[in-house]
């Protein structure tokens, strides 16, 4: 009885360490025999969470794609902060859970750099590569070979709300892209439209909002349409560059219309499309999506023109660009199946879906040029695309863009917050350039 | 099947086993390896990322910080907890209620609180403005501000872990004999006599329990920072936790990250070691 029980305990402990220490045997949950010829489920890392983000935009894509039955497709969405968090934990420590990842373009030369992204050359042709308008493509190409093929890119158009500015009798001058609004002049009609719609801040409304407030993606167009630049040419330079003095006299210029409450405080960039729908914000310089969301919010009283010039700085306009390009995770068991959909929801139908239902700018010179030759394209997209040829400016190209985008980003919220310019810009300057040895 | 439990003499030990081995790979195991990543770079022994951090500004702001939130903290919350544990520890009808209400913030979760808590601090349109504007006071920017931004954190980790300290110290002050403080009265000792001399004394295990907990709570926090501030604004609440996830999570610089939380683990050994000499009962005075 006593040897009984003992072997009985020892084998409940066996078991209690088998399935509590036992390791994975590495295929992901779904993926088992992708090279037998069996069904295979691959797993796409993303960002986007609801029905009103990626999440549910790319719903009947991935449902088109999955009727093959042979290869389907699984989306998990993230917010756009811990898709970067969840990158770094599961895809830089080799994890087999995902075979897709979304990856935001400058993260690309970070990510391929750590052997993350497996290369995609031996899928794309040269003439499939050369499908691709040069920016997006370059901007998936690490030391000379491909890594993340785009999925479309962005620009930047200034949204306004027509019923705000009508109840405030502002009338917004007639303008194009070869007579750019100024910087001044919106900043003149935010501000006499705040002091007519709230004078006493009771209402909410506020004059001017960047829909990625302090993120890097759209706030550095400002200095950069001063002639700042993002980062020096090595990639890693950053001192005398982000704390130079275009830089200064556009984050001052900012800083006072923050001061002036004609621009908000203490929102974040996922909430001021919110902001914008519900007609608390006059002027909104936002991404070519901003369109459909608009639509789905039922909000009708928008327009729209191009990003704005500052004053003597006209032939300097640079609008934010860039945007998500499709990785393959190298340590994926289904690389090639991987690929293939990354060249369906790159070239393929699932493209052509895609750029229908979230309103970005394409990629595919293809689709470029249907756009500004249809002369029933959206008057947005026919300006996006314009502007994607000649103002978009594209960011740091960086293996540390992920400490170069947060202490950045953060001075960019400390500014807004009230930090002396100079010395927010100093400070950046200073982490990022410590930040950056390690990686020389 | 009694003689089995009581006689076999390596049965303890195999009972402690599945225990022992789960402290082993969930706790040793991660702090050793952990230990080590500061000491490794591309898997080379190597000094460098502690030379690196203990040259980084960013470095010394952040453990300033932890230190700062931490003196103020930790004893606010102790005391909060004994006054709070004093009230309801009194024979009152309906005395229960209270003690729930002030349990009730600990059955949130941080995350929730935090939420909730952004809303009342919101500089635009949250309630603790609108309540200052009765009284005439300009409206705050509180967690926009770097003069305010730290100390609303400490009120939101205070709310929320002052009602569970406060549930130890009160089991404390049960066991006190009531007896103890009739003599004390009789002999004419006043509330803070019998609060310094008798209750305090009493209850010294307890509160050293409670003391060593509300640190290693305290300085681990991370939360509030990660979802209301990040780390700001001009990294004022930046504390050495944040900065450690942000180095491993965002940076992807693990061993960075691995230095900071060796600092911070010697840090709460070194803390704890003061409220040991100090609370710890002398061994010869027990029985």
């Amino acid at each position: 009885m006593k040897k009984f029980l003992a072997l009985t305990l020892v084998a409940a402990l066996a078991a209690t360490a088998a399935t509590g220490c036992g390791k994975s045997d590495g295929n992901n949950a779904s993926g088992a025999g992708g090279d037998s010829g069996e069904k295979v489920e691959l797993v796409w890392l993303s960002q986007g969470v609801g029905e009103d983000a990626w999440e549910g935009i790319t719903a009947p894509i991935l449902d088109k794609y999955n009727e093959n039955g042979k290869v389907t497709v699984k989306g998990e969405f993230y917010s756009f902060n811990d898709l970067f968090d969840v990158i770094e934990v599961k895809i830089a420590s080799g994890s087999k859970d995902y075979d897709v990842i979304s990856v935001d373009s400058p993260m690309v030369a970070s990510y391929a750099n750590r052997g993350m992204l497996a290369p995609l050359d031996e899928y794309f042709s040269d003439e499939e590569k050369a499908e691709f308008a040069e920016a997006g493509l370059e901007a998936g190409i690490w030391d000379g070979k491909l890594y993340a093929p785009p999925e479309n890119t962005s620009t930047q158009v200034l949204w306004y709300n027509t019923a705000l500015l009508e109840e405030a009798g502002i009338t917004v001058p007639e303008n194009d892209t070869t007579n750019r609004l100024t910087w001044e002049q919106v900043a003149e009609m935010a501000t006499q439209a705040k002091q007519k719609l709230d004078p006493d801040g009771t209402q909410g409304i506020y004059g001017i909002e960047w829909q990625q407030v302090s993120r890097v993606y759209q706030m550095n167009a400002l200095p950069n349409s001063m002639g700042g630049l993002n980062i020096g040419e090595d990639g890693f330079t950053v001192e005398g560059v982000i704390n130079d003095d275009a830089w200064v006299k556009a984050c001052t210029w900012y800083q006072d219309l923050v001061n002036a409450k004609v621009v908000p405080q203490g929102i974040t960039a996922d909430e001021t499309g919110d902001y914008f729908y519900s007609g608390k914000i006059v002027f909104y310089q936002g991404g070519t999506w901003t369109a459909n969301n608009c639509d789905a919010k039922g909000m009708t009283t928008y327009a729209f023109c191009p990003s704005p010039a500052f004053e003597g700085y006209e032939d300097k306009v640079a609008t934010a660009t860039g945007s998500w390009q499709f990785g393959v995770n190298a340590a994926s068991t289904h690389i090639d199946e991987s690929a293939e959909f990354v060249k369906w929801f790159t070239l393929g139908e699932g493209n052509d879906m895609w750029l229908e239902a979230n309103g970005d700018v394409p990629s595919r010179i293809e689709k470029l040029d249907e756009i500004i030759n249809d002369p029933d394209a959206p008057g947005y997209l026919k300006i996006g695309a314009e502007e994607a040829k000649t103002t978009a400016f594209p960011r740091a190209l960086t293996p540390g863009f992920n400490e170069y985008q947060t202490i950045l980003g953060n001075a960019w919220e400390d500014i807004r917050n009230g930090s002396d310019v100079k010395t927010s810009l100093d400070s950046a300057a200073k982490q990022i350039t410590d930040s950056m040895a390690q990686y020389k | 099947m009694g003689n089995v439990f009581t006689k076999n003499k390596f049965l303890p030990y195999i009972l402690i086993v599945p225990a022992f081995v789960l402290i082993c790979v969930f706790k040793l195991y991660p702090i050793v390896t952990t230990l080590l990543e500061g000491f490794f770079v591309k898997g080379e022994f190597t000094l460098d990322t502690y030379n690196t951090v203990f040259q980084d500004p960013v470095f010394w702001n952040s453990l300033w910080i932890t230190i700062k939130i931490n003196i103020v903290m930790i004893p606010l919350q102790i005391v909060i907890s004994f006054i709070l544990a004093m009230m309801v520890n009194l024979t009152v009808r309906g005395i229960a209620i209270f003690r729930t209400i002030f349990y009730l913030p600990f059955t949130i979760s941080l995350t929730v609180a935090t939420i909730l808590w952004n809303m009342m601090f919101n500089a635009n349109n949250g309630i603790l403005n609108s309540f200052l504007s009765v009284f005439g006071i300009p409206a705050q920017k509180f967690l926009l501000s770097s003069s305010q931004a730290l100390w609303c954190i400490v009120i939101i980790a205070s709310w929320k872990g002052c009602g569970y300290w406060m549930m130890f110290i009160l089991a404390g002050l049960k066991n006190i004999d009531t007896s103890i403080y009739e003599s004390a009265k009789m002999d004419g000792a006043g509330f803070f006599t019998t609060v310094f001399k008798i209750t305090i004394p009493l209850i010294k295990r307890v509160l050293l329990f409670v003391c060593v907990a509300n640190t290693t709570a305290n300085v681990l926090l991370f939360v509030p920072m990660q979802l209301l501030t990040n780390g700001g604004p001009e990294g004022s609440t930046n504390v050495l936790m944040y900065e450690a996830y942000q180095s491993a999570f965002s940076y992807g610089n693990r061993s960075r990250s691995a230095v900071m939380v060796t600092v911070l683990l010697i840090l709460i050994i070194l803390i704890c070691l003061v409220q040991f000499k100090f609370l710890n009962e002398k061994e010869e005075g027990r029985a």
